[in-house]
């Protein structure tokens, strides 16, 4: 659902099946992700998990129109992207009435070794 | 330190590239330890064209380019670095159709590390959109 959205078009970002049949959204590795020669971007990183956030809590929340607003997300970076295909997913730790607490992985060849984690606050409106 | 001897001058002036060309992010203005850098609205920004929603993506990248730019600023150094960690407050929804306004400043470094903050606006700085610390580590050996 999110990869339909014009940011995310702009990334190129898509969603696939993983291994364990749950959805994981795909960056393609794209000279366009770059930040220092080599290196995606730390933004792109951060953009990823975010919108791993929103298409976990679409997903829960079944309303494409329901769109929750962002109060605020934390970003670790644990080791640098390199230019090849990126994936992130999010679990969604709490489902308030009013806040979802989130949690989101970014990792490249070993997902067992992240490139960045974060966590993101949202209001449901 | 001016001129083109200066490592942030010659940051200012290198033509853009990767994701900065991408999201169209040029220098606005600087001082000796902070930087504003601001990224015109793209119709690639939106979450939902319908409804006139701005990614919070885009606002991610342009405080990322602008904290580095403020620790160059500050430093007078081009030191390989990588982001730590960073944490965003969005205050409220982006307009569609204003450039995003970043202005951050380096306010400590250490011989490792780089501490910043960063508030962004999208035409009025009495009305930001987002306030972010971010902290960055010397990747090379000093």
């Amino acid at each position: 659902m999110i990869a339909g959205t014009p940011y995310a078009k702009l990334l190129g970002v898509r969603e696939i099946t993983g291994d364990d049949e749950t959805i994981v959204l795909l960056l393609p590795a794209d000279p366009k992700l770059e930040g220092r020669q080599g290196f995606l971007y730390g933004g792109v990183i951060g953009s990823l998990l975010e919108l791993a956030c929103l298409d976990a809590i679409g997903r829960e929340l079944g309303d494409p129109e329901r769109r929750p607003k962002p109060i605020n997300m934390t970003f670790d970076f644990l080791r640098g992207g390199l230019m090849v295909d990126t994936f992130a997913q999010a679990r969604l730790v709490r489902i308030g009435r009013q806040v979802v607490n989130a949690d989101a992985t970014c990792w490249q060849a070993d997902r067992d070794r992240p490139i960045a984690t974060g966590r993101m606050h949202l209001l449901l409106d | 330190m001016k001129g083109e001897d200066d490592p942030f001058e010659r940051l200012k002036n290198l033509p853009p590239r990767g994701h900065h060309a991408l999201l169209g992010i040029y220098n606005v203005d600087d001082g000796p330890d902070w930087a504003e850098l601001a990224c015109p609205f793209a119709p690639g920004f939106l979450m939902d064209a319908g409804a006139g929603l701005v990614s919070s993506g885009p606002v991610v990248s342009l405080i990322d380019a602008a904290a580095g730019a403020a620790i160059i600023a500050r430093t007078r150094q081009w030191r390989p670095m990588a982001t730590l960690d960073l944490r965003v407050d969005y205050l409220r929804s982006a307009r569609a159709g204003s450039t995003l306004r970043a202005r951050a400043a380096c306010y400590h470094v250490t011989r490792k590390v780089a501490f910043t903050r960063c508030d962004v606006h999208d035409g009025d700085a009495g009305d930001p959109v987002a306030h972010a610390t971010a902290t960055f580590f010397f990747t090379g050996d000093a």
